[in-house]
């Protein structure tokens, strides 16, 4: 602890300047706060086991439909037991799957960033944390939030969107938590601080706490129509914009920023190393802030978007490169001259690979947003291997490693083990590697097979179940390596327990000083042209460009957070707006079309099954203008199919086929026999059974305050909107639904469940527009809808 | 702290971490500024230039490359008896139907349409069709109050002449497993008039 701030040795910037002799020094006495720290560890690693645990359950549910129903010669079917995981309402993956995704996100990856920013925080303020009381809040508020989650989803209140999915109660509940308890709590320490300057950790904190409240605000406006229900303000094209901008840059400022500052404090304090360049810190802090909010629509390519946006999504994500980089080389360079400590020391293994593969993830990302490759990659398991190589190996890594090097210094007692902590590395490490490897054959493939055509010119797998039975191989590995991920996790709980059995009776405290900070003016320094020629305007301009590539200016900012804070909003704030408002002002992004009607109250009310089923999660609902997917699934969607969208539901993965022109395909009875058991109807399908949907009843009373909150928000329902009148229309469809059942032989008395409800939902998906415009005051519709030319098929 | 490599350092310290003031890497620089001037470049080339082209134009030149190599030498067939009796013996289409039907049919009527939710298509016995050309009615129009829905917006007036070709070939075959036969049997189909008419260059 060097109360001093004066430069000990080396180069001093101009900036510093040594406290003068007649200025008094006031020592200040405090303590850490390192039991906050213990809490957050602890949660980290308890939610790391449980999202681990759900992860292996979801990926097992992929592959567990291919045998459940093998028989051995003696006719007993020895895995038949397992399908309680496809056959259970609230266990199916698509309720498990974002469970799953919320835990690893923000249960495990989010306790973790808590645990590295209250460590490291106060050491870097020199100042205990503002409030203890909203330290507890915080932590409190933030498990009340993953367990609501665990709760809500699978039950199935879900808004439907990616990493967004939790109801509006627990969004609002998410709000105060973070930016009420823990950004108060963070910034108010900033405020008190007794270190002059703020390190560059504490900058992508900041980042992360004002970016993550825009995103998480913006992204999450709803329309309630309960407690547990609400619609998506935005609609379609807008929507999935606004769910894209958040979903990426959820990534980019909770699952980066908040690691490159856990990187920054933790990576040179274990490896005793100073940080290898403040210079770039400097510029790829800020050019990666600037940059990553721009790259969202990368998600989108090809779809309804509109081209410029997409293009501005893969663009920024190519420029994104070299600011993620940045952070990468930074860390690995800190190493250098210390690279012979990595063999002994397990926490800095953990630091090395997950640099690594940081590095490799975010060189991987901008090739995916590159169009002809994502054309390829979109919708496939390329993602899936993608996002894990960041998750386990980045997010994952860099976690572990936190935790054993905190661990002993938390519980202020020997690591119970440096032996186990090695195992846990390299079972961790492999563990990554069985599964990213296959599932990357496995994304490729399926995307090879989808666009693959035979001499004839025909698809050379027109069947859908064909490219999934294929993958099953590659799942099975990467269910051992996820098995081998989460036994790695299980050794450090083992190993963490052990350490904290071993911990003192009273924990010590021991008491800091620090001078108070005290007013001092920073003294720009000066700087005198080097041109000989008289002209005043070089000259200018010359002092200009040394003050500038100086970073005078960079260090000053470092000693005003309010400042600093604004700056990063500008950043963020300014690519935000400049891509996402022009999506809503411009009309020509979204041309509307006039046979696109609102749902019936009853397909409302199937659409919102299909939200809370989690169909999204395996089923996208947009066909891209490329050969083979028209060829397979249809026209092309167009952006003014989704304007009754609420939210949208393109979805992001095809682990079942694309269901945007899904109406009218089968036949009602086929919907029924497929949802009851679809192996009955696809021997080879690995979609769950929905067979719960055919014996609960339909909430008619609900539909009508549905029906309004959707009116709430634009959706024209004109006569709906009385009371009573969507239930009974919602009745009348859904007795017309259930008479065409019975007629086929099918089940019959289905008019009051939730089935005929969700066949409505889909049989309407993708039909609107071959259908003739409704009947409207203007005098003749507009040429491009007539219905000669609404399918763009050859004809 | 023992400092080996070179380097000077700052005079930044917080909490022991102290930072040199290495340079940043002139190929990060280098790289970066490729990336921006690509980036300008790209944008203006297919969003500001004449040469550009969308995805969509792609999508109509594969469209039409397509529709001309199946059918640029047969032009519109008639979905009348003949026509569809003649199409069973173009073996390059019932390859395309067949890939049709697998894509769009066999989910109801099964791969090797012996029939599922749908009726089986490999018996004498039909529900809705009485001559060769009520499978082409019913493809384009459905039938069962939509049980069979309608592909008139989903297939073009060639693929449905194919596809109904293909089903009335299905007939007499023997499927995996047949479903029982719903309907009336009917009369077979009439013999081809002629020899199968020239069949289409390849081009």
């Amino acid at each position: 602890m060097s109360p001093s701030l004066t430069a000990e040795s080396g180069v001093r910037t101009p900036a510093d300047v040594p406290l003068g002799p007649t200025l008094r020094v006031v020592m200040e006495t405090f303590v850490y706060d390192d039991a906050i720290v213990r809490k957050f560890v602890c949660a980290t690693v308890v939610w790391g086991l449980v999202a681990f645990l759900v992860g292996l359950i979801v990926a097992l549910e992929l592959v567990v439909p291919s045998i459940v129903n093998y028989t051995t010669a003696a006719g007993t079917r020895p895995f038949g037991f397992l399908s309680f995981l496809v056959g259970t309402e609230f266990l199916t993956f698509g309720r498990l799957r974002p469970l799953h995704t919320n835990a690893a996100i923000f249960a495990f990856a989010g306790n973790s960033v808590f645990a590295a920013v209250y460590y490291s925080t106060q050491r870097l303020c020199k100042a205990r944390m503002w409030s203890d009381v909203l330290s507890r809040l915080h932590f409190w508020g933030w498990q009340l939030i993953i367990v609501c989650a665990a709760v809500t989803l699978p039950l199935g209140f879900t808004q439907g969107k990616e990493y967004a999915e939790l109801e509006w109660p627990i969004d609002l509940l998410i709000a105060v938590v973070w930016l009420g308890f823990f950004g108060t709590n963070f910034f108010m320490t900033l405020a008190r601080r007794r270190e002059r300057h703020m390190y560059v950790a504490l900058w992508f904190y900041i980042a992360t706490i004002v970016t993550v409240t825009l995103l998480h605000v913006f992204n999450s406006m709803a329309i309630p129509a309960g407690w547990l229900k609400s619609y998506s303000v935005y609609a379609g094209v807008q929507d999935a914009m606004m769910q894209w901008w958040y979903g990426h840059n959820a990534v980019a400022f909770f699952l980066t920023t908040p690691f490159l500052g856990m990187m920054y404090y933790f990576m040179p304090k274990a490896a005793e190393r100073p940080v290898y360049s403040y210079r770039l810190s400097i510029v790829h802090f800020w050019s990666l802030i600037f940059v990553y909010i721009w790259a969202g629509p990368h998600h989108l390519h090809y779809t309804a978007l509109p081209a410029w946006a997409s293009t501005l999504g893969m663009l920024f994500s190519i420029m994104l490169w070299m600011p993620s980089w940045g952070g990468g080389i930074n860390g690995l360079l800190t190493l250098r001259g210390a690279w012979h400590k990595v063999t002994d020391d397990p926490v800095l293994k953990f630091f090395v690979a997950g640099v690594t593969f940081y590095m490799m993830s975010t060189f991987e990302g901008p090739m995916l947003s590159i169009k002809s490759v994502n054309m390829l990659s979109h919708y496939t398991d390329w993602t899936i291997a993608h996002v894990h190589s960041g998750a386990l190996g980045w997010n994952g890594l860099m976690t572990f490693g936190m935790i054993y090097w905190l661990s002993p210094r938390l519980f202020q007692a020997r690591l119970h083990s440096r032996k186990l902590a090695e195992w846990h590395f390299w079972l961790g490490t492999l563990g990554i590697l069985l599964y990213v490897v296959p599932i990357y054959v496995a994304g490729i493939t399926q995307g090879l097979m989808w666009r693959a055509f035979d001499q004839t010119g025909n698809l050379q797998f027109p069947d859908f179940v064909e490219t999934v039975v294929r993958l099953m191989p590659f799942y099975w590995s990467r269910i051992v390596g996820g098995t081998l991920f989460l036994a790695g996790a299980v050794l450090m709980t083992y190993n963490v327990a052990r350490t904290w059995m071993a911990r003192p009776g009273t924990y010590e405290e021991p008491v800091q000083s620090a001078p108070a900070l005290t007013p001092a003016k920073f003294e720009r320094p000066k700087f005198v042209s080097r041109l000989t020629a008289n002209v005043e305007v070089g000259h200018r301009g010359d002092v200009w460009l040394q003050s500038f590539f100086d970073g005078w200016w960079h260090r000053a900012w470092e000693r005003t957070p309010s400042k600093f804070i604004l700056w990063a909003i500008v950043a963020v704030v300014s690519g935000s707006v400049l891509e996402v408002v022009p999506m809503f002002v411009i009309r020509s992004n979204v041309p509307s079309i006039a046979s696109v009607q609102p749902y019936t109250p009853l397909e409302l009310a199937g659409r919102d099954i299909y939200v809370a089923e989690g169909c999204y999660n395996c089923h996208s609902q947009m066909i891209r203008p490329i050969w083979a997917e028209t060829k397979r699934y249809g026209e092309y969607s167009k952006p003014g199919e989704f304007v009754y969208d609420h939210p949208f539901q393109w979805g992001s993965r095809r682990i079942g086929p694309d269901l945007a022109r899904e109406g009218g395909q089968k036949s009602n009875l086929w919907h029924v026999l497929h949802l009851q058991d679809p192996r009955q109807s696809v021997e080879q399908s690995i979609m769950p059974a929905y067979a719960h949907l055919l014996e609960q009843p339909l909430d008619f009373d609900a539909i009508q305050r549905h029906v309004r909150a959707q009116a709430m928000i634009g959706v024209p329902y004109g006569e709906a909107v009385k009371e009573g009148k969507a239930a009974a229309m919602a009745r009348e469809q859904a007795e017309t639904i259930a008479a065409d059942i019975a007629k086929a032989d099918g089940p019959k008395g289905l008019e009051g469940k939730k089935v005929v409800a969700l066949i409505a939902y889909l049989q309407r998906l993708g039909t609107d527009i071959s259908r003739p415009p409704p009947p409207s005051p203007s005098p003749s519709p507009p040429a491009a809808l007539a219905p000669s030319s609404g399918s763009r098929r050859p004809s | 702290m023992s400092v080996q490599s070179p380097g000077p350092l700052s005079s930044h310290e917080y909490d022991g971490i102290r930072e040199y003031d290495n340079p940043t890497p002139g190929w990060w620089y280098a790289i970066l500024t490729a990336t921006v001037v690509f980036s300008a470049v790209y944008f203006v080339f297919w969003h500001a230039s004449v040469a550009g082209w969308s995805i969509h134009d792609s999508w109509e030149d594969d469209q039409r490359a397509e529709y001309a190599r199946i059918f640029g030498a047969v032009g519109q067939l008639k979905p009348d008896e003949a026509s569809i009796l003649a199409q069973m013996g173009n073996p390059k289409f019932m390859n395309i139907a067949r890939a049709t039907f697998i894509g769009n049919c066999a989910s109801c009527h099964a791969r090797d349409g012996g029939g599922d939710v749908g009726v089986n298509l490999c018996d004498e016995s039909y529900k809705n069709v009485v001559k060769i050309e009520d499978l082409f009615r019913v493809i384009t129009d459905g039938a069962n109050g939509g049980a069979m829905p309608s592909w008139k917006n989903r297939l073009s007036d060639n693929e449905r002449v194919i596809l109904a070709s293909y089903v009335a070939s299905l007939r007499g075959t023997t499927p995996a497993r047949a479903k029982a036969p719903e309907g009336q049997p009917i009369p077979p189909w009439p013999r081809p008039a002629a020899p199968v008419a020239t069949p289409p260059a390849p081009k």
